[in-house]
């Protein structure tokens, strides 16, 4: 199908896409890797009268580890976080959400910031940036604001930022010692696929061999955006790791979800609710493996 | 309303006027006449349009046309040598890994991408780059052979 009609624009800076967007007002869409937009646009569920396309603003690419925090630019395409050793060295899950993601032709196009702001509740990268406590970089002509990722998705499709508003970085501080964190999804097929299920887990131990000091669980897929599973999570602190522990928190993850269970979300609710424990205990124990070192 | 963008395509520059909804593919076929790459299910499925892009293989049906201005292309029109089909193209004969031949072009793009960034790929390293290429007649594993007897 053709795509509805638009005028095109293609600002050379983030500062001329804030001034575009507040010119052109809700009607105008930012394209970023295009991957969900052209799909969006074909099937007129988006009609946008101007799109402004911004994976040519050169500082949207950094991919910037220097001061020990994470920062990339949220045209930093999904390709080059999976290709990233460093990326895989300390945010593991979250190499592991963008090696989940489409097939290799499409995340060289699919951004960072594009699988965030889509807001789609089976997109890969929002349950470890979750887990890792990311922090997203929101800016307009006048101003700039800082958001936990925790609080951006307000719904499928819907999330804080405003009409003018562009997100142009994802910040992920370093993991402390003894940490680490899983990331599993569940689909039909490895390339090309939307997701039935995703959960990521991370645990912070309170030293080697130590009680849990820190959790987070992030599932994706049973509710209209991604969900922490705060109740999972409390039961975890101050305890020590056990596979009866991470049993029970896959239990209360279990418990938590609310999926709805139909032809379009692809698996029925009962089925995603047994595959949320089953994922939940298994990301935990990829993240205990990861916590206490190569030597466990 | 339709915009004048310059693009290099298989070495060779091209003045095109294209308009702000059509497509990579579109222009490529339609106003370039490169035939080659196909135009397969639009939602970046099945890799048919795969060209490669400054370096990188992508699904032609995902990128607006305006966006490629000022960039170079390579589609399977450019993959031919002087001195003939390129290696991964007899290969592919050799191989038995063409059947109907829709899938073809984008596949090799994708293949050849992968021994461009390294020569000698492991079989799950080639699966992996193909994986955005969908064959409904071979069954993919000609297609692995082949491009597994081309590289190192």
């Amino acid at each position: 199908m053709s795509l509805p009609e638009f005028d095109f624009h293609a600002p050379g800076s983030v500062d001329e896409a804030c001034r575009m967007l507040a010119e052109y007002g809700p009607k105008a869409k930012i394209f970023a890797g295009g991957t969900d937009l052209m799909l969006d646009m074909r099937r007129r569920r988006i009609l946008p009268e101007n799109v402004i396309s911004i994976p040519g603003i050169e500082e949207l690419k950094t991919l910037d580890l220097s001061s020990g925090m994470l920062k990339i630019g949220s045209c930093v395409t999904i390709a080059r976080i999976v290709k990233s050793k460093e990326v895989a060295g300390k945010w593991g899950a979250l190499c592991a959400g963008g090696k989940a993601l489409g097939s290799c032709l499409v995340r060289n196009l699919a951004t960072v910031g594009g699988n965030i702001a889509s807001a789609r509740p089976a997109a890969d990268l929002p349950p470890p940036l979750m887990v890792y406590g990311a922090s997203l970089v929101l800016k307009k002509t006048s101003a700039e604001r800082v958001v936990s990722i925790d609080h951006f998705f307000t719904g499928t499709g819907a999330t804080v930022m405003a009409p003018d508003e562009i997100l142009t970085e994802i910040r992920l501080s370093e993991p402390p010692p003894h940490s680490g964190a899983g990331y599993l999804n569940l689909g039909i097929r490895n390339a090309c696929d939307i997701n039935i299920l995703n959960v990521a887990s991370y645990v912070a131990l309170d030293g080697p061999g130590g009680a849990i000091k820190d959790a987070r669980i992030v599932m994706g897929c049973v509710a209209p955006t991604h969900v922490r599973v705060l109740s999972a999570e409390n039961l975890l602190l101050g305890e020590k790791p056990s596979e009866a522990l991470f049993e029970r928190a896959g239990e209360a993850a279990m418990n938590a979800a609310t999926p709805r269970g139909s032809a379009y979300s692809r698996a029925s609710a009962e089925y995603k609710k047994d595959m949320v424990k089953e994922l939940t205990v298994r990301t935990l124990g990829m993240a205990l493996r990861e916590a206490l070192g190569p030597a466990s | 309303m339709k915009k004048l963008i310059r693009v290099t395509v298989n070495d060779v520059r091209y003045e095109v006027a294209v308009k702000p909804n059509q497509t990579l593919v579109d222009m490529i076929r339609y106003d370039l006449g490169l035939t080659g790459t196909k135009n397969g299910c639009g939602e970046g499925d099945c890799g048919a349009c795969t060209v490669i892009l400054d370096g990188t293989p992508v699904n032609s049906c995902l990128v607006l046309a305006m966006q490629a201005d000022g960039r170079t292309i390579t589609t399977i029109e450019g993959v031919e040598g002087e001195k003939g089909l390129h290696p991964l193209q007899k290969a592919f004969i050799e191989k038995g890994a063409v059947q109907c031949g829709f899938c073809t072009p984008g596949m090799v793009l994708s293949a050849k991408s992968v021994l461009d960034e390294n020569p000698a790929p492991s079989e799950e390293e080639i699966r992996e780059g193909i994986s955005g290429n969908l064959c409904r007649c071979t069954g993919y594993l000609q297609i692995i052979d082949a491009v597994k007897s081309v590289g190192k």
